[in-house]
């Protein structure tokens, strides 16, 4: 099945960012080593959408902003789930409730969910389950049948999976080493689950997401993944996080009046055209 | 532009004059988005005034088509950033054809960077600069420190090519003419007084410094060129002798940057010699910082019962050579 390469400015684009004060309301130690923090900032949790970003201005560090991807927007607060890893999140993990720091939020575009009552399969390696909790109650509250496919290389890397539970989707696990859910990886999964199904989603690290847009090119599956790269800026100004990109696709950022410029790929921005691209539209390793 | 400054020294109300001239083109006031970290200015105008600055400088425009460099190309270092883009950009024609209309709506003043690789691209690209709605100067990025080995890219290294650029450009266009400089040099009297000479209107200093960091888990460099610019408050003393020591070789206007992030930043450029302040990286932190830059900036000109922004230029430098504004 072949579908439309989806217009620049369909339901994907992104729109209402806005530069707030959040407070910091709850502070959760989720696993060894991660932490799930809310904030509260009404504007953003009303307006965020699966896959979306904030920019934290983390006190104490130098720019550039820390860009995290929204875990859960309600109750008129925004969830990160993040790993302290390494000086901003240090940081970030050691603020206390009350705390005020500047948020960008909400920024990127957005998963397109598909119509109402069809199957999708998320599929996520690591922290890359974080744009699935708000995607996941999209596809609940759209009657679809969604299933979400977690991996990680142990079981002390495997966080959030609960929550998505909670929300009413299915969820299947697997490790690497067999110390969580099943032995294998999240692409074993998904080559015996995914078919049928109408749309694949991933977010998760890079050689994950090749494999995966590999498998859904392969089989004919409409995909979309959320991608990752260090940021600069955030905001689409200064050209640091670029991915290669079909020359001509829709998010194509360098040549979009010259489709006849016989390149093989294109660049576009993480930040600002991303985070989510569909699979036929990536370029990986050109 | 004057702003008022309410009722200070004895009751009198002072207005500052916050204008500045660069070489031609007046700003309404001295704080200007940097090059590179501003692209066209659509991108912080979702989320800030941006006519708040005096000028916004643009993303430096090539002649060809440029993919730029691979990924890593950003990477964080303890007091600032590493970037090494590469000059990625849909070159000159798709500029004039898409890009160049929308700055007529850009809230304030523009500044044209222009890029290249030989002194014919540069006065090429720059002679059609001259004349898009909004654009009142033209800056030369010949300190690129991204593109080496793509020719010897660096003009800025040397006083005679430098001006050979400049003298090129000026032939082309009407605007004022801004050469940025390099800090990665011995010596940047020689370069500048090169290029006053061939007839810039302006300097602006510095680009960013040659710098580099390594993944030490992986055993590589963190930048997928290797070598990067560093930029942010690591190189802010480093930038300010630089202005100190154009200033006093110079008398054309210096617009000075590196890691400004506050208003005290800002006046330390001034009073080495900047006529006008450019701020970069720290917009990715606090994209307000030109508004906290700008209004630091007016209360100390009242604060030393000065009625013009201008008088702030060399305070600190005995050997400016600049002319000074009588207050």
């Amino acid at each position: 099945m072949s579908r439309p390469a989806p217009k620049k400015n369909s339901v994907m684009a992104s729109t209402a960012a806005a530069l707030d004060m959040a407070t910091l309301a709850t502070r959760e130690y989720s696993a060894p080593g991660f932490w799930c923090l809310g904030f509260h900032a009404p504007a953003a949790a009303a307006s965020a959408r699966p896959a979306q970003f904030a920019a934290l201005d983390i006190p104490g560090a130098f720019a550039p902003r820390l860009p995290l991807g929204i875990w859960t927007a309600r109750d008129e607060q925004i969830g990160f789930l993040f790993r302290e890893w390494g000086e901003r999140t240090r940081r970030l993990a050691q603020l206390q409730v009350g705390a005020q720091i500047s948020v960008i939020a909400p920024l990127g575009n957005a998963f397109e969910a598909p119509p109402r009552g069809r199957r999708a399969v998320m599929v996520a390696g690591g922290l890359g389950i974080v744009p699935f909790w708000m995607l996941a109650r999209d596809l609940v509250n759209a009657g679809s049948d969604a299933l979400a496919v977690i991996g990680a290389r142990t079981s002390q890397l495997l966080v959030g999976a609960e929550l998505l539970e909670r929300l009413g989707v299915r969820v299947v696990l697997c490790t690497d080493d067999g110390s969580a859910g099943r032995r294998g990886s999240v692409l074993d999964i998904v080559r015996e689950l995914a078919q049928p199904t109408d749309e694949l989603y991933g977010c998760g690290p890079a050689a994950m997401l090749r494999a995966l847009c590999g498998f859904a090119l392969e089989a004919g599956l409409p995909c979309q993944v959320s991608m990752e790269e260090t940021f600069g800026c955030s905001m689409g100004t200064c050209w640091g996080c670029v991915v290669p990109v079909r020359p001509g696709s829709a998010q194509a950022t360098n040549y979009p009046k010259a489709p006849d410029e016989r390149r093989p790929y294109d660049f576009a921005r993480v930040c600002a055209d991303g985070t989510v691209f569909r699979a036929a539209d990536l370029v990986w390793n050109p | 532009m004057t702003v008022d400054q309410g009722q200070v020294d004895q009751g009198r109300p002072l207005q500052i004059d916050s204008s500045v001239d660069i070489g031609g083109a007046r700003l309404k006031n001295p704080v200007i988005a940097a090059s590179g970290c501003y692209n066209r200015g659509a991108e912080y105008g979702r989320v800030v005034d941006v006519s708040g600055y005096g000028a916004i400088t643009i993303k430096s425009i090539t002649r060809e088509p440029r993919l730029g460099n691979g990924m890593p190309r950003v990477a964080g270092t303890p007091a600032g950033m590493l970037n090494a883009i590469g000059l990625q950009g849909a070159g000159i024609e798709h500029f004039l054809a898409n890009e160049a209309p929308k700055l007529a709506s850009v809230p304030t003043a523009v500044i044209a960077s222009v890029a290249g690789f030989t002194v014919d691209e540069f006065a090429d690209v720059a002679a059609r600069m001259d004349g898009i709605a909004n654009v009142v100067a033209i800056e030369l990025d010949v300190s690129c420190p991204n593109v080496d080995g793509e020719s010897g890219a660096c003009f800025a290294a040397d006083p005679a090519a430098t001006a050979a650029v400049v003298r090129a450009v000026k032939r082309r266009v009407r605007l004022p003419v801004i050469a940025k400089l390099t800090p990665n040099v011995a010596d940047l009297q020689p370069i500048a007084r090169a290029a006053e000479a061939a007839g810039a209107d302006a300097i602006s200093l510095i680009n960013s410094v040659r710098g580099m960091a390594i993944d030490v888990v992986r055993a590589r460099p963190m930048l997928a060129n290797a070598i990067g610019g560093l930029t942010g408050p690591a190189i802010r003393p480093v930038a300010v002798a630089a202005v100190w020591d154009v200033a006093q070789a110079v008398k054309i206007p210096i617009i000075g940057m590196g890691g400004i992030e506050s208003g005290r930043d800002a006046l330390e450029f001034m009073f080495a010699g900047a006529t006008a302040v450019s701020i970069g990286t720290a917009n990715f932190r606090d994209p307000q910082v030109h508004v906290r830059v700008l209004r630091a900036i007016l209360d100390e000109t009242a604060r030393r019962g000065f009625n013009s922004v201008r008088a702030l230029t060399g305070l600190a430098n005995p050997d400016f050579a600049g002319a000074r504004v009588a207050t």
